[in-house]
């Protein structure tokens, strides 16, 4: 959390944001029916689905104005105009380029991309090893500019994905789904743990840590996948390469 | 009565005696103690990982599983607070400030048995409380009309923004009415009018809660643990765990009080173990002849905040199961874990299922008694963990969160709506927003809207029947009280009346303390909150 007078300089802000939000919810509520009819019953207000929405849209706003008037009353409106010209100063740059800020710019690219890009296309096991991999050398060399270069390296490789599946090459021509994706993900893994371990050539000392990250990044997905998969018969997100050499020896031993 | 004695016994002989109970009551234990244990770990998000492992159980096999790792999780936060001084969990803080300097004095196996054993028994009392206190309150619940549930779960959205803020209030309850419209997102239950779904189908259906839980309590919980770079100190060397009895028997009524603390406060909606310690810490130190000792290795400390934390356990699942509102945020995830078995928490459910709320409280009995087991036993070997690094264990811990969420629906939909979830609870907490009423106002939605809109209907758009009804304006009278003690006028003119009527108190009494002069000051949950 930050520090208190921080916090009510960004009550100010959220506080904003929290009464255009009731304001959006208030205008989405009035599009509803209220007295109209609809699917052939006659609506009264206290039956209307817009009553809820309506009671919390305007308490929302109510809300978001109180705490936008208290933080302004704490910070008095010199600080808050202070506040402003900070927000497009240089200092808030760099404050948005801070290690701190890189870290979490990373955990968010990873899960983004992970849940939004790679888990719809990419066999599970794969996209799983993938996400482990890129996030365990992130973060377990506790090296800031090591992170950077994995970060920029792992987007540069998601941005290919990225263009090969907006390009269609993904899609399948027959039954079977195409393998493309997850070819291109093997060659995404192979890759980055080759870049890994050239940028570690100069840093024995992480080398170990190299190795137990790339160990626990790749047996933990196929102790998850196999329990989901097999023993609680949940079916992955998408079952490609992976998935298919696991069904052909899990069927050929217990069949 | 001997009816439920009877059922109680059974159920107790039921889950004893079948090796596959036995096996997931220790695991899930074992696993709660683990994730209670390592920072950043907590017991909700434990319960929401093993949500989804126990999605082709039957409900009470899931509730064995379940409630072992919230009980498992409530206690083994006091590993790492009273090892390397940092709450394995929030529930633990409190415990820090005397277990470690505890162990410091070379005390740690000690104080880890009187951890265990006090854990214990505070959950032992409250399953105690669940089993006697539970038909009272069915028999009210089942007078209940829509305007009580409508009020009660407005009532729980408040207490719980009230009292989990870590800043302002006005917070808390910004953060309960977000949970609110969550809840309003899908086809409303009376008309099937979709609302703020934006024409996407797979929005019909509402938002489910277990995802959202989930991406609400564990992705911020990594980034944060991940982004910040929390160093863990050096761990304090544990010697033999001794169970402490002689400890436990001289202090039977500080006991007895931390309990009734602990069910207490998790009998409130939205209140987690954390606030219960607390309470219990200050209480403890109140009432202490000694109270310059607190913060220094006091033993009767850590006895008073894990014997509440634990107790809250109990005290959280009495509103869960009776009305269906969640005493505190796992068992918020333990609700959404009964409605995905088929089980709906309410004043129905002594009719649907007669005989769960009775074998909970066998579980949480048997869970207690792992529980000690696993900490007498393994404490030295479960310890260990605190050796792995978080950049090791919290990227596993996200992928669980991701195939947990996906595997409760079998849908991407599901983790499409639970990353950005977790994203905005991450910025809510930074700036001060607690989740706990998020969580509560996406739970309690529902009941609030449906109950409103059906007791109107029944009143014809008339609000009288609150005013004619005493539960019902009993509700309206404390949340419009709960509202306006927050303003300032009415907090001073609430703390006039309070100083007066200590002081005809104090006339009344003499040789008591001068007023402004208590025994010992004890802190209140905010001063010590987790960074």
């Amino acid at each position: 959390m930050l520090e208190k007078d921080k916090l009510r300089k960004a009550d100010v802000f959220s506080g904003a944001a929290v009464f255009l939000f009731g304001l959006w919810v208030l205008s989405q509520a009035l599009r509803m029916p209220m007295k109209d009819s609809w699917g052939g019953v006659m609506n009264v207000w206290y039956v209307s689905p817009a009553l809820m929405p309506l009671f919390i849209g305007a308490v929302i706003m109510l809300l978001g104005v109180l705490l936008c008037r208290m933080g302004l009353k704490t910070v008095g409106l010199d600080a808050f105009k202070e506040t402003l010209g900070f927000l497009v100063s240089a200092d808030m740059r760099r404050i948005l380029k801070s290690d701190t800020c890189v870290r979490f710019y990373a955990i968010a690219a990873l899960f983004l991309t992970l849940v939004y890009i790679n888990l719809p296309r990419i066999d599970f096991f794969l996209c799983a090893v993938l996400f482990l991999m890129v996030f365990i050398t992130m973060f377990y060399f506790l090296d800031d500019c090591l992170l950077r270069r994995f970060l920029i390296f792992y987007l540069a490789g998601e941005a290919v994905l990225l263009v090969v599946f907006a390009l269609g090459f993904h899609r399948s021509s027959g039954e079977a789904p195409s393998p493309i994706p997850d070819l291109l993900a093997l060659a995404f893994i192979a890759a980055y743990a080759f870049y890994v371990r050239v940028q570690l050539r100069a840093r024995p000392e992480l080398k170990r840590k190299f190795r137990i990250g790339l160990v626990v990044s790749l047996a933990t997905p196929f102790v998850i996948g196999t329990v989901f998969k097999y023993f609680l018969m949940v079916p992955l997100p998408r079952e490609g390469l992976v998935a298919w050499v696991l069904d052909y020896l899990w069927y050929l031993e217990f069949l | 009565m001997i009816e439920t004695f009877d059922i109680y016994l059974h159920s107790l002989a039921h889950f004893a005696g079948s090796p596959l109970h036995l096996a997931i009551l220790f695991g899930s234990v074992l696993l709660g103690i683990i994730f209670g244990a390592l920072p950043g770990l907590t017991s909700t998000l434990g319960v929401a990982l093993l949500t989804s492992v126990t999605y082709g159980m039957d409900a009470a096999t899931a509730m064995v599983c379940l409630l072992s790792i919230y009980v498992g999780g409530t206690y083994g936060g006091c590993y790492s607070s009273i090892l390397i001084n940092i709450p394995g969990t929030a529930a633990s803080a409190a415990t820090a400030l005397d277990g470690y300097p505890l162990a410091l004095k070379g005390q740690a196996g000690r104080t880890i048995g009187l951890s265990t054993t006090a854990s214990a028994i505070g959950t032992i009392i409250s399953m105690l409380f669940l089993v006697t206190v539970s038909p009272i309150i069915l028999h009210f619940a089942l007078q209940f009309t829509s305007f009580e549930f409508f009020l009660l779960a407005f009532f729980g959205i408040l207490i719980s923004g009230t009292l989990t803020t870590p800043d302002l209030v006005i917070k808390g309850w910004i953060s309960g009415f977000l949970g609110l419209f969550l809840a309003m997102v899908g086809r409303d239950r009376l008309q099937f009018y979709p609302r703020f779904t934006f024409g996407i189908p797979e929005l019909d259906s509402g938002i489910e809660v277990v995802p959202v839980l989930i991406g609400a309590f564990g992705i911020p919980q990594i980034i944060q643990v991940l982004k910040d770079r929390v160093e863990v100190g050096e761990m304090q060397k544990l010697q033999r765990i001794v169970p402490e009895f002689g400890t436990i028997v001289r202090n039977i009524p500080k006991i007895i009080r931390s309990a009734l603390i602990g069910v207490g406060v998790g009998v409130v909606p939205g209140i987690g173990e954390d606030i219960a310690a607390w309470v219990s810490y200050g209480a403890a130190k109140n009432t202490s002849k000694n109270p310059e000792n607190f913060g220094k290795g006091e033993p009767t400390a850590v006895l008073s905040t894990e014997v509440a934390n634990n107790a809250c356990v109990g005290g959280a699942i009495i509103p869960l199961l009776n009305l269906g509102i969640p005493g505190s945020p796992p068992a918020a995830m333990l609700l959404g874990a009964l409605m995905l078995h088929g089980v709906t928490p309410g004043p129905m459910i002594t009719f649907e299922h007669p005989t769960f709320i009775i074998e909970c409280a066998a579980i949480l009995l048997l869970a207690s008694m792992a529980m000690w087991i696993v900490g007498m036993t393994l404490a030295r070997q479960v310890v260990k963990v605190l050796r792995i690094p978080a950049p090791l264990f919290m990227p596993i811990v996200g992928l669980l969160c991701i195939i947990g969420s996906y595997a409760l629906g079998l849908d991407l939909t599901n983790l499409y709506l639970m990353i950005p979830v977790g994203i905005i609870c991450y910025f809510l907490t930074e700036m001060g927003y607690p989740i706990a009423p998020l969580v509560i106002g996406v739970i309690l939605g529902p009941m609030a809207d449906e109950n409103l809109r059906r007791a109107l209907m029944v009143s014809q758009g008339s609000f009288w029947p609150v005013f004619t009804r005493p539960m019902a304006l009993g509700l309206l009278l404390i949340i419009v009280w709960l509202v306006l003690v927050q303003f300032p006028a009415v907090k001073a003119f609430k703390d006039r009346m309070v100083e007066r009527v200590s002081r005809k108190l104090k006339r009344h009494r003499p040789g008591g303390p001068p007023l402004g002069e208590p025994r010992g000051s004890g802190p209140t949950p905010k001063d010590h909150r987790l960074p």
